[in-house]
């Protein structure tokens, strides 16, 4: 079994080949379908390793097993966490497949597949990246799945808004990762290995009594700084609204879904493998980053997400406030926090995708994402607006969605102050997503007064050949699939406690945290959603005091839209986080 | 915006400058004796009769980082066709048959054969000799691109059917997948050099799947860099924007 787990790599990037190879002869039809088998299958084989994960697979791709402990072959991993996330990128980009059988406006003439190629490629590479062992592989794969997206982003070139998002985004991430690769080198240097576990034991065996010294601390920074870029921790993140926003509705639902949160798993990965040792970073340190991090990017990213009126931005900044609260249930290394950031994880994927392709449907239907511009216009979509609202609820952590499951885990395992952050945080953003299901798809409250310093929604094209008349039935069959998934991630008996074995089983440890609905969650939960509907109500009726007061003004003029700026930040928040974990190092 | 961007930078830029230059000083001294996984690379090299240790950590030992690599490749290829597509306000006008040097063009045209030679030699010893399907696929395409500056935009179009080069790309990446799924098919790993005779050293044969991993990589990168060449030419001297717009 565990020989197949490369091919979950290797069977999109085949379809992929084979779509570009046939794509002049090919009819559309033909060719999303070919997608759809790949994809598919792909799905399927990364589901039938996950049934089969416990005890975790390990595989040495090219068959160089370990002689005397000792292997010059790439390793990947088949545990639950990586198993999972292969499976979770696999049915997103089904369902983003689905999304857009079809109505998607793909270019003309003789370049048929090209579209669903990239996807497969994504696919491809997000799977790549889940089971790698190996860091440099990891690498290779972050690398993969980083030019797709570029590609995928700036797919709409006729405008001009997109070219642009894709190159904050592909400068930005170019440079996460090159920081990485320094990283790779500095850690191969030390201990000449390239395997993380490898690399891990050989850190311990070369650290004196001292501790981690400068060495250490550099590649943690480095290598941690790609991957954040990826989450889009703060001040990593200014690449993501730009990009969301501009992105294809499929596309924005593979980002925002599961490629951003790779970037958390890789964290939580990297550290629990490489630096957990006594040659690695100490824990406090550890935490301390994380959880200052992701406090500022909670905190940021709600704020920023309700100040928005462009729903596709708004949706992209609850995306960075959600990485907050994922950051910070790492963040305090325990088990419970592991289940409880997995669980919300998984459960936030099917939300966010779902809301995303819901913005989707008011784009091709009005050719406008604007919340104000659309005030009471989409009062006939009613099965969107339905989906809309509960996506919101979800959000704002409703129980029992998933959603709810993993917040209220998480709330416990992090305890104190965090537990306000992560009840504040989410109802912000779900609070948000309501006030615009109450504008737009019910026409409540007064038309909101035009402000000056604005990004609005308006004058967007829409992604099909044309404005839609009539919502094609997979635009709303996907994403209430997705939801009901979401909700599943909550209800299913027992699959709470399933995810959480199959974690602690792959890090944590080996410590084992039990994980089902306790009362004192069920409270938080509810507290987060009636508080999501007292802001949305607040915002709705009363729009001049909801309205963006001077004081969020210069954290939004921040994101200017200069590539410059973005990259100052990344090289400010690479000092920021090595001041972070500085500490340790002086300490020993 | 301008003085706080300067300012972000010299405060980001100094700390982490100051980071890397104390990594620094704790790297292993220049010129020591221990390299774990260079021995390790050659000693497992030398077992399966390939004469370049890199060739063996490229297209046996880390061959799955190599398919990553490729699919790199493959991928910012397909973006750019897709990126540099004809947009709304664009239309193809032919280019006028430019004029060329007399010495130019006899230099290009006969420097080609041999280029293109060398191209195809680097690709085919790539398991013998310093080189490879990445480096002697490049040498290879770029070769084909003399015929540009030796003659002109409509001559190379002539000789370089896009559709057949963009087949070739992803023929060659398939090609590598399938020598890749046929390891698992007989039992042993994805990607596993254990399918056919290890060969006789520092021959053209020798290295088992080497040789042939080493060719679909040549073919994918000739082509895609022929495909990327193609779609920037085009953009240089065929596409126009359309006038009043």
């Amino acid at each position: 079994m565990h020989h197949l787990i490369p091919l979950l790599a290797a069977v999109p990037l085949f379809g992929a080949a084979l779509l570009v190879a046939t794509g002049r002869r090919l009819s559309r039809a033909a060719a999303e379908i070919t997608g759809f088998v790949f994809s598919g299958g792909t799905a399927a084989l990364a589901l039938v390793l996950l049934l089969n994960s416990a005890p975790p697979m390990t595989e040495w791709v090219g068959g160089w097993l370990p002689v005397d402990a000792e292997s010059v072959g790439i390793l990947v991993v088949g545990d639950g966490p990586a198993l999972g996330m292969a499976a979770l990128a696999s049915l997103l980009t089904l369902a983003a497949l689905a999304y857009s059988w079809r109505y998607f406006d793909q270019p003309p003439r003789e370049r048929t597949g090209s579209f669903t190629a990239l996807m497969l490629v994504f696919q491809g590479a997000m799977c790549g990246f889940a089971v790698a062992g190996d860091l440099f592989n990891a690498f290779v794969f972050f690398e993969l799945m980083s030019v797709v997206a570029y590609a995928l982003t700036g797919y709409r070139i006729d405008e001009a808004k997109a070219v642009q998002g894709a190159l904050a985004f592909g400068v930005v991430n170019s440079l996460g990762a090159y920081a990485m690769l320094m990283g790779i080198a500095l850690l191969y240097a030390r201990t000449g290995e390239l395997a993380m576990a490898k690399i891990g034991r050989g850190l311990d065996a070369a650290a004196g009594p001292g501790g981690p010294d400068a060495l250490v601390l550099a590649s943690f920074v480095l290598v941690l700084t790609g991957l954040l870029v990826k989450a889009t921790a703060v001040p990593f993140h200014f690449w993501l609204p730009d990009a969301h926003a501009v992105a294809p509705t499929p596309v924005c639902m593979l980002l925002s879904g599961v490629m951003v949160e790779l970037g958390s798993y890789g964290v939580w990965r990297v550290y629990g493998t490489v630096f957990a040792g006594p040659g690695g970073i100490p824990a406090a340190d550890l935490t301390r980053a994380l959880v200052t991090l992701g406090t500022l990017t909670a905190v940021t990213g709600a704020v920023m997400c309700w100040y928005q009126r462009h729903i596709k931005r708004l949706l992209a900044c609850s995306t960075v406030a959600h990485t907050g609260l994922f950051l910070v249930g790492l963040g305090v290394l325990t088990p419970e926090g592991d289940d409880g950031v997995a669980l919300y994880l998984l459960g936030h994927a099917g939300v966010k995708a779902a809301l995303f392709a819901c913005a989707g449907v008011l784009l091709d239907r009005f050719g406008s994402v604007d919340e104000h511009a659309l005030h009471g216009r989409a009062r006939r979509l009613r099965a969107t607006g339905v989906m809309f609202a509960v996506g919101a609820a979800a959000l704002a952590g409703l129980p029992p969605f998933g959603t709810a499951l993993g917040k209220a885990v998480a709330e416990e395992a992090v305890g104190g102050p965090l537990t306000a952050v992560y009840v504040v945080v989410s109802a912000i953003t779900g609070g948000a997503v309501l006030r615009v299901t109450a504008r737009v798809f019910l026409g409540l409250g007064p038309r909101p007064q035009e402000a000056e310093y604005e990004i609005s929604g308006s004058d967007e094209e829409p992604e099909t050949s044309g404005r839609l008349r009539r919502i094609p039935d997979t635009m709303t069959t996907v994403p209430a699939v997705l939801l009901a998934a979401s909700l599943a991630v909550g209800v299913v008996p027992g699959f709470g406690a399933l995810v959480a074995r199959s974690v602690n089983e792959a890090g944590s440890g080996g410590a084992h945290a039990s994980v089902h609905w306790t009362g004192h969650g069920l409270l938080l939960d509810a507290a987060s959603t009636v508080l999501a509907a007292a802001l949305a109500g607040l915002a709705v009726t009363r729009p001049r005091r909801a309205a963006a007061p001077d004081r969020a003004a210069p954290l939004r003029r921040l994101q200017s839209g200069h590539v410059g700026d973005y990259v100052a930040w990344l090289l400010v928040g690479a000092a920021f986080l090595g001041a972070l974990a500085l500490p340790g190092v002086l300490g020993g | 915006m301008n003085r706080l961007r300067l300012g972000l930078l010299a405060v980001g830029g100094a700390g982490l400058a100051a980071l890397l230059v104390a990594a620094c000083l704790d790297l292993p001294d220049f010129g020591g004796s221990r390299h774990p996984y260079g021995d390790r690379a050659v000693r497992a090299s030398l077992a399966r009769h390939i004469a370049n240790t890199i060739a063996s950590v490229n297209f046996d030992q880390r061959a799955y980082d190599t398919l990553g690599e490729m699919s790199i490749l493959f991928a910012a290829v397909l973006g750019c066709v897709v990126l540099l597509r004809e947009a709304r306000d664009e239309r193809r006008a032919r280019p006028e048959p430019a004029e060329v040097v007399r010495p130019v063009r006899r230099y290009a045209l006969l420097v080609l054969p041999v280029a293109l030679l060398t191209g195809l030699y680097v690709i085919a010893h790539g398991q013998l000799s310093p080189g490879g399907g990445f480096q002697g696929g490049v040498v290879a395409a770029t070769g084909l691109h003399l015929l540009y500056l030796g003659a002109d935009h409509g001559a190379l179009e002539r000789v370089r059917p896009l559709g057949f080069f963009e087949t070739a790309d992803s023929l060659g990446v398939c090609a590598y997948l399938v020598l890749g799924a046929a390891g698992v098919l007989a039992g042993t790993a994805f990607l596993a050099n254990t399918l056919l005779p290890y060969g006789t050293f520092d021959t053209l044969s020798s290295g088992g799947t080497v040789p042939l991993l080493n060719a679909a990589v040549g073919m994918e990168v000739a082509s895609a860099v022929v495909v990327l060449l193609a779609h920037f030419l085009d953009q240089a001297v065929e596409i126009e924007e359309e006038p009043g717009r």
